[in-house]
């Protein structure tokens, strides 16, 4: 009876530790973020006060009132940059997903002559900073005549992203095992609807996550856009996030709602993908 | 089979072999030409002057260089090995959460939302000696009365720098860790506990060996990722005060655009490139390693 107790007592102090630890890491990981979107509402008054002012007493949508209203006069053209930074970002990640799923099912299914070099040849090029690539790039595209379009920025990060879906969506595919491709192709499958509709749905997890990653580079890469975005073409958020900076001194709060903004659909996407990323990979017949 | 044996990988890393090659390898090839030229953006007819080895005996004699070099592998292994930790923390946690599973993971992901640009910016705002979240929240406690100076102080400088790549960057981590744990089989697991393992033993010899592959997956990702600190730095700091917090490509980009040295430039940048491919090789050779270890198929 006594160590029965003394068992639960230590499995109560584990749940309440657990609980803890786990609030602690998410208080790290969210109140910077919460801190900006709190900073975007408030007035700057309220932001610069000494000593601090911890209840927000006056809270107000004004600072996006300004960022969307005004373009034109001093204003950032946002909506511009936003529309810019989804077509470049979306179309980017799903070329990346498509060549990244030949390439990782090459690696994860076929043998052949070189591969180790092949593969440490594709993971090398991830080695190669922005900034280095920036000017050499800058003056090829601009012999070329494509610079600030589009297609210039898709161009370069769906080569930015290649390796690194490659990388991952091979992991994936390599955790499904062979037995079952073969196995449907045994029942009448070809090798094409084999990989469609038994390989591919068990690694879909994966190659969702691959996408998020791929995403979020894209729509976050700055070095690169700086160089080879020019005007409201094409120019990405982070590129006009520094706009607002060198427009005027630090306006706290515009850079928090334009944060904000930048937050917003990185975040919707996460959430949409992420309930593939849970479901495919624990059950089925990885496992069993 | 259709297709005969080698035809069909080849035909399938075309795409991605075409898409290098054009964005990445001819650019690179016209880099490393220019350095060895004493090519200034200014003066567009210095490409065709060659010069040799001049650009990179410069650099490696230069104290500057070796200084930005020391601090940035300083960063890499300080934040490298407290994201793994953390990482590998945060991902167990979760992994144990009965309960809101789901939103846990999403929080997790919050920090690689966010642009190193943004992240620069809201470490330098919460790092602000003056209005800052940080100092505000000391003194509101009463732990200091006087402002810290969190950027302006050099020793302080790389100490936030590193406080902001590590929260950016730790759940990179912790994503691919748990994306292990999901995947992981739990039947060693349960077979350990049944033997008797405690749960540390449990962890170190069952699930560890499990997880290598990823973590070092993560390592490999991040440690090529020390371009990253170029947006921090950069914003946070841009490498001051007095150039306490210059990292390679910061002291890159200052040569290449501020002093429009770009010969001069892309042989620096050619010597960390070549810091980065070290580290690459050595953390893939570790993942094979830890993909035979695993009994995986290579």
């Amino acid at each position: 009876m006594d160590k029965n107790s003394s068992h639960r007592l230590k499995r109560r102090w584990l749940k309440v530790a657990h609980f803890i630890g786990l609030f602690l890491a998410m208080l790290v990981i969210c109140l910077p973020g919460l801190w900006i979107v709190l900073s975007s509402l408030r007035p700057t008054v309220e932001i610069m006060a000494k000593p601090p002012v911890w209840i927000p007493r006056d809270i107000s949508l004004d600072a996006y009132r300004a960022m969307f209203g005004g373009a034109g006069q001093g204003g950032i053209p946002v909506w511009e940059y936003f529309r810019n930074s989804l077509i470049i970002s979306i179309t980017s990640t799903i070329i990346a997903l498509i060549v990244g799923m030949a390439g990782g099912y090459a690696f994860a299914r076929y043998k052949f002559k070189g591969k180790s070099g092949v593969f440490l040849g594709f993971m090398l090029t991830r080695a190669v900073p922005g900034i280095a690539l920036s000017l050499p790039l800058f003056m090829i595209f601009a012999r070329v005549g494509i610079i600030d379009t589009h297609f210039a920025m898709i161009l370069i990060y769906v080569a930015l992203n290649v390796p690194f879906t490659i990388w991952l969506i091979d992991g994936f595919f390599r955790q499904v095992p062979k037995d079952l491709a073969e196995a449907a192709q045994i029942d009448g499958c070809t090798r094409w609807q084999a990989f469609w509709q038994v390989e591919f749905p068990l690694a879909a997890p994966g190659i969702a996550s691959a996408g998020i990653f791929a995403f979020l580079t894209s729509w976050n890469e700055y070095a690169l856009a700086s160089q080879i975005t020019r005007s409201v073409n094409s120019k990405t958020l982070p590129v006009g996030l520094l706009d607002y900076t060198s427009e005027f001194t630090i306006d706290w709060r515009g850079m928090c709602a334009l944060a904000v903004v930048m937050i917003i659909p990185a975040l919707t996407l996460t959430f949409i993908i992420q309930k593939h990323l849970v479901s495919g990979l624990t059950f089925g017949a990885v496992k069993g | 089979m259709k297709f005969p044996k080698l035809s069909a990988p080849t035909l399938l890393l075309l795409p991605a072999i075409i898409v290098l090659a054009a964005v990445i390898v001819l650019p690179l090839l016209f880099s490393l030409y220019s350095s060895f030229t004493p090519f200034r953006l200014t003066k567009p007819e210095s490409i065709w002057v060659f010069i040799g080895v001049r650009n990179y005996v410069s650099v490696l004699t230069n104290y500057e260089f070796w200084a930005a070099f020391g601090r940035t592998v300083l960063l890499l292994t300080i934040a490298l090995n407290a994201e793994m930790f953390l990482g590998l923390g945060l991902a167990m946690l979760v992994n144990k959460a009965t309960r809101g599973q789901r939103i846990l993971r999403t929080l997790m992901m919050f920090p690689m939302m966010f642009s190193p640009v943004l992240v620069g910016f809201q470490f330098k705002f919460l790092f602000n000696d003056n209005i800052g979240f940080v100092n505000n929240a000391l003194q509101s406690l009463g732990l200091t009365t006087n402002a810290i100076p969190w950027l302006i102080d050099g020793n302080l400088a790389l100490f936030s720098i590193i406080i902001a790549e590590v929260w950016s960057s730790t759940s990179v981590f912790a994503i691919l860790i748990l994306a292990g744990l999901l995947a992981m089989p739990q039947e060693p697991v349960e077979a350990a506990r049944v033997d008797g393992c405690t749960p540390w033993q449990t962890f170190r010899y069952v699930t560890w060996p499990y997880l290598m592959p990823f973590a070092f997956i993560a390592m490999t990702i991040r440690s090529l990722d020390v371009a990253r600190a170029y947006d921090i730095v950069k914003i946070m700091t841009d490498g001051g005060p007095a150039k306490r917090t210059e990292l390679l490509w910061t002291l890159v980009g200052r040569t290449a655009y501020s002093d429009a040295r770009m010969g001069l430039a892309n042989a620096m940048a050619y010597i960390s490139i070549l810091l980065s491919i070290l580290f690459t090789v050595y953390f893939f050779r570790k993942l094979a390693a830890a993909r035979q270890q695993i009994g995986a198929e290579w």
